[in-house]
């Protein structure tokens, strides 16, 4: 047992010792003096890809984020929602087609909910309202999970932390009085408040029961916003939702990947924002790399020439620009890494999270949990550390091919 | 021994630069290559230190054929055997003359302790050893001369190939490298001088002046 670790020790230290006999120090010192030589190209060169690393990584992990983000939140909805229609514009529902939904084969529930979004204008925010009623099941577990835990009186309702964070801001610590449809208040009082787990859209939320609801938003009896369905095959949503559409007239019937695809289309016009500033920068990038494979100036030419009429193998000069290219491209790279993830995990990437985010305040601290995203990272090396790589040997592997005498010349 | 069988070289632009040269210099001598500019003494110390190719007959050195060998080997050979002096010393402004002196050593990956070592040799008798840390483009011309011969004598060649080396340099400076190559004869090294500064050409410890006139050997004294 205690010649394992000293024979690891050894393979360890054999293994460094063969690694420092390979690698050329001489030659790492000479690339950096070179790369010092032409200090402020070589640091524009670094500055613009770290920028580039910096920017891509950014939106790509804010983005990827936020992908999860609706991914968990667009799970939690119903396969089938059904709502109404009159002229074109969305009307509430009636709660008594329940029945008529559940008779249909392959209906395993349906539950009539009301919800809807409460512009708070003092504190400019948006408050995700849901009524919820102990007696019927919720398909959204987090809410679900809630209930249970808690049972909520008349006039009393749950809010997020954030929420309560919120009012407590705006001197509304026990209760808040909501402007009800026909401009009166309604005062409900915070019965607890519930933590969210960094997620965006529990962040705004707000459970309170039904006919609380009901009032604030001037609904009748048995007016609901819409219906939810359970399909116990998931196989047969499409084909029960094509047939609440014929039979029921004017219901707009709306399946999960429809809202997954509404997401995703917002998602994307967003994330074309950001395609325009890739491009630019990437079309910067390209013209150093384009700068760099149109070749060296005459100096740098002779430099090679004289390197090797001094006995230096064409490996020796490639090796140099190797690593000059290395060093640039690396540092750039890890240092535009570095700063994404300050940016995104530590500053809460201001502006950029503003453009993907703006339909949920920002008011709300919305907590990004840090980690490491191997894709992005793995993509972002190979499109920029390589191609570097490659744009600093080529130029020099061609004049380094040629006589010295010729080069000289 | 340097052996040249036969050598001719054209360029690709089709300028005949030598033709049919057949030259041999023993070991330990000191030859001057006399001639115009244009002449082609510079390509006959390119051929020797294999930087190029003939394009007919053979460099053979020490009874190696130089002119055979691809660059790798080439490079190899030039690193272990040949000391070069060029006319404008092409020496790299921005490093320092310790640096600059260094260079052929880089690619052998030797010790530190190795490398100061033959940087003390180098530097020794030829005044500079004050301006090791000094950048090269901030010397004056005899110094910058003094790196470059400490540069061509850092790998303890066998051989010293120097093409015009006092063409940038006075009277007085001049004097004084011939002092240096004085020297460097009494370790038993060839050297070769490409030149038409007549300050060689009566020199008392010069084996040997070869003179070169359109590519072809026309004196050999």
């Amino acid at each position: 047992m205690v010649i394992l670790p000293s024979l690891l020790m050894n393979l360890m230290k054999r293994w460094f010792d063969l690694l420092s006999r390979k690698i050329n120090f001489y030659l790492l010192e000479y690339a950096l003096k070179y790369i010092l030589r032409d200090k402020y190209k070589n640091f524009f060169i670094f500055t613009i890809m770290t920028l580039l690393v910096t920017l891509l990584a950014s939106t790509l992990l804010l983005s990827n984020l936020l992908k999860l983000e609706y991914n968990k939140f667009i799970d939690t909805y119903p396969d089938i929602i059904v709502m109404q229609q009159k002229a074109g514009k969305d009307v509430t529902v009636n709660e008594k087609i329940v029945d008529d939904l559940l008779n249909i084969n392959g209906v395993s529930m349906a539950v009539g909910r009301i919800y809807g979004e409460y512009k708070f204008e003092k504190a400019e925010s948006i408050f995700h309202l849901v009524g919820i009623d102990e007696f019927e099941e919720s398909q959204n577990k987090f809410i679900e999970g809630l209930k249970k835990q808690n049972s909520l009186d008349k006039d009393s309702m749950l809010v997020s932390k954030d929420v309560a964070t919120l009012l407590k801001k705006n001197y509304y610590e026990n209760y808040f009085n909501f402007i009800k449809s026909d401009g009166t208040f309604k005062k409900v009082f915070i019965a607890k408040s519930f933590p969210t787990k960094d997620s965006l859209q529990n962040s705004q939320l707000i459970l309170m029961p039904k006919e609380t609801l009901r009032e604030i938003f001037g609904f009748q009896v048995e007016e609901v916003s819409d219906i939810a369905l359970k399909v116990t095959n998931k196989e047969e949503i499409a084909f029960i939702a094509t047939k609440i559409e014929s039979e029921f007239i004017n219901a707009k019937v709306i399946v999960q990947e429809d809202i997954r695809h509404f997401y995703e289309h917002i998602y994307n016009y967003r994330s074309g924002f950001f395609l325009v500033i890739f491009i630019i920068s990437f079309f910067t990038f390209f013209i150093i790399i384009y700068d760099k494979m149109s070749g060296l100036n005459s100096t740098q030419k002779k430099e090679i020439g004289v390197l090797k009429a001094l006995g230096w193998r064409v490996e020796d000069v490639l090796n140099a620009r190797l690593y000059e290219g290395i060093i640039i491209s690396i540092s750039a790279y890890f240092f535009g890494i570095f700063l994404a993830y300050i940016y995104v995990f530590t500053l809460k990437a201001p502006l950029l999270k503003e453009i993907f985010l703006n339909n949920y305040n920002l008011i709300y601290d919305y907590k990004m949990e840090f980690y490491i995203d191997y894709n992005v990272l793995a993509i972002l090396f190979f499109l920029s550390v390589p191609i570097y790589i490659i744009a600093t040997i080529v130029p020099s592997w061609r004049v380094a091919t040629l006589d010295a005498d010729e080069v000289m010349r | 021994m340097i052996e040249l069988k036969n050598i001719s070289k054209l360029y690709e632009n089709n300028v005949i630069a030598l033709q049919e040269i057949d030259l041999q210099f023993k070991e330990g001598e000191l030859i001057i290559l006399k001639g115009v500019s244009g002449s082609g003494k510079s390509t006959i110390l390119s051929l020797i230190s294999g930087i190029l190719k003939p394009t007919e007959g053979e460099v053979i050195v020490d009874g190696k054929k130089i002119s055979k060998l691809v660059d790798h080997f080439s490079a190899n050979y030039r690193r272990k055997n040949i000391g070069f002096i060029f006319q404008r010393y092409n020496l790299i402004p921005d490093l320092t003359v310790e640096e600059n002196i260094l260079l052929p050593l880089i690619p052998e990956n030797l010790s530190k302790k190795q490398l100061q070592n033959y940087l003390e040799s180098a530097l020794s008798s030829l005044g500079i050893r004050d301006k090791r840390e000094s950048r090269v483009k901030n010397l004056s011309g005899g110094e910058q001369q003094r790196v470059a011969i400490a540069r061509a004598n850092v790998n303890n060649p066998k051989i010293i190939l120097a093409d015009e080396p006092t063409a940038n340099l006075d009277a007085k400076l001049s004097l004084e490298f011939i002092e240096i190559i004085r020297e460097m004869k009494k370790e038993n090294r060839t050297i070769i001088i490409a030149t038409h500064d007549p300050l060689f050409f009566d020199l008392e410890f010069s084996d040997r002046v070869v003179e070169i006139e359109d590519g072809r050997v026309v004196l050999c004294s």
